[in-house]
């Protein structure tokens, strides 16, 4: 059984009185332990797929399942505990004024889990930080020591499912090296499932055994790692996509 | 002749702990061609674009050698000459759309307010003007986006007004500050092909500021590589493969490839000599 399926989903937003369907009748579905990828450009609606998941989008339609029961609305504790998103841009998804420590404790808190001192020294340490980073601010951090930041937040109430929205995208490269390594060793430590967006197909090459190409809102193709590999696309507009990565391929540049 | 050159450009700022330099001694020159400076966030690579046309505020210093666009000094020009040099003979995209233009301002009356201010265009003339830059940028419908507002663009069309808004005056120099990071591939290929055109067509020369070493190499013809305000390496684009620097080889290699293992990427190793 799929541990994420998400079945016939549509989200429409409705702007200036005029409906925006962002996501129209998608359907995916991830095994436990598997790292799914979605591509596309931007406004193709794979961030609002895990938004959708989220509760954060309003959902028209279908249905989203996590190991193999229908989400509640709104979301809830057990949810949360279950399910955690890291976003895309580490400046903005941490609290200005909160210090790392209060940021990592506070999911601790609402879930009534004890011994969080221990806890935040241990996320903290699992993420490659230094301990004494527990008392900072995050305009103290770097972007890539941020989304460490944000990565463990995710991470606190051990949760088996990570959505990642765009998580290396606002990293130099070699700092989104760092990051992608300490998300494969932690999936791998952890058996976690990952449900990804980029829009580097580089990235998800790497990072996911199967991927699925969306554009306006709907999938177009669903690839596996070996057949993106191999370039054996059947629709126009994944092979488009494949075409200007072309750059990223094993041996071009 | 070279278009611009620059020897020994310094960029420094005082902080509470003592001055900073974000630029330590940097030289190039430039002539009517597209040179790329690559580096990481903090490497200077903005700094040195902006300290090109002086745009560095106290108490930020500018300190050069020589620092020559088309034979005029520009360590020596008065503020009222660089005026009128910026914009009109030596442009800059910023990098960022949504910072970068005018939120409470129409399209429309940012790209005409320099046609009527400084070029003395009547409005029926400036706005068509306008709309001929924005078709130049390949905006399909430039009528609606004349009359819209910043925030009503999605990026990639943001980014292209800008640099319409750059090119109306026919700049002799574009610097561009990572004008396509944050565009789709698929724009982002047609956003460099209208840069690859001005410098073709018009003779512009261009200084490409970008992180993503794999686009650099692809369009520019020479590129510098920055680390912590210096260039450690600079070198024909096509050459970018047998770069011998470590850090341009340790960027490089930093990349994950389509097909590519899936180990652990390798990280960059800033413990040697030139790191420091």
């Amino acid at each position: 059984m799929s541990l994420i399926e998400v079945d016939n989903l549509s989200v429409t937003y409705s702007a200036k009185g005029r409906a925006v369907r962002a996501v129209q009748e998608v359907s995916l579905s991830v095994a436990h332990g598997e790292s799914y990828g979605l591509v596309g450009e931007s406004g193709s609606g794979k961030s609002t797929i895990l938004r959708a998941i989220c509760g954060l989008a309003p959902v028209s339609g279908g249905s989203i399942r996590i190991g193999g029961e229908e989400v509640p609305t709104p979301r809830g504790k057990r949810f949360a505990s279950r399910v955690q998103m890291v976003f895309q841009d580490p400046y903005a998804s941490l609290h200005p004024r909160h210090t790392i420590d209060s940021i990592l404790s506070e999911p601790l808190a609402i879930h009534g889990m004890g011994d969080s001192d221990a806890l935040v020294r241990r996320a903290l340490s699992d993420v490659g930080l230094p301990a004494n980073f527990r008392f900072r601010y995050p305009h103290q951090l770097s972007g890539g020591q941020r989304q460490r930041v944000a990565i463990a937040r995710a991470l606190m109430l051990a949760p088996p499912i990570l959505l990642l929205d765009e998580p290396t995208s606002a990293l130099d490269a070699s700092v989104q090296a760092e990051v992608l390594n300490l998300l494969n060793r932690l999936r791998a430590e952890r058996n976690l499932t990952f449900l990804m967006v980029s829009h580097d197909l580089a990235v998800i090459d790497h990072m996911c055994d199967r991927v699925l190409v969306m554009q306006h809102g709907r999938a177009v193709e669903e690839l596996t790692r070996d057949a993106l590999a191999r370039a054996e696309m059947t629709t126009a507009y994944a092979r488009s996509l494949f075409d200007a990565s072309a750059d990223r391929m094993l041996g071009a540049l | 002749m070279s278009l611009l050159s620059v020897k020994n450009l310094r960029v420094t700022f005082e902080t509470e702990t003592g001055p900073v330099q974000a630029v330590r001694g940097v030289s190039f020159s430039l002539g009517r061609e597209r040179l790329g400076i690559v580096g990481e966030s903090g490497s200077g690579k903005t700094m040195t674009g902006r300290a090109v046309l002086r745009l560095i505020r106290p108490p930020g210093r500018i300190e050069a050698d020589e620092m020559r666009f088309d034979g005029i000094d520009l360590m020596a020009a008065s503020e009222g000459q660089m005026r009128a040099l910026r914009g009109q003979r030596i442009a800059m995209v910023m990098q960022d759309p949504k910072y970068s233009l005018n939120p409470v301002m129409t399209v429309g009356q940012q790209l005409t307010e320099g046609l009527r201010q400084r070029d003395r265009l009547g409005k029926a003339d400036a706005v068509k003007r306008a709309l001929a830059a924005l078709e130049a940028v390949q905006i399909r419908d430039p009528e609606r986006v004349m009359t819209a507002y910043p925030h009503e663009l999605s990026g990639g069309m943001g980014q292209r007004v800008m640099i319409a808004m750059m090119l109306i005056p026919e700049p002799d120099l574009l610097i561009a500050d990572e004008p396509t990071s944050a565009l789709d591939v698929t724009v982002q290929a047609e956003v460099l092909s209208i840069l690859d055109a001005l410098v073709r067509d018009r003779g512009m020369g261009l200084i490409f500021i970008s992180h993503d070493l794999r686009l650099v190499a692809r369009f520019c013809d020479r590129v510098l590589v920055m680390y912590k305000g210096r260039v450690v390496e600079e070198l024909a684009a096509s050459d970018l493969m047998a770069a011998q620097h470590p850090y341009t080889r340790g960027l490089l290699n930093c990349l994950p490839r389509i097909g590519g293992s899936r180990g652990p990427l390798p990280g960059l190793d800033r413990s040697a000599d030139w790191a420091v």
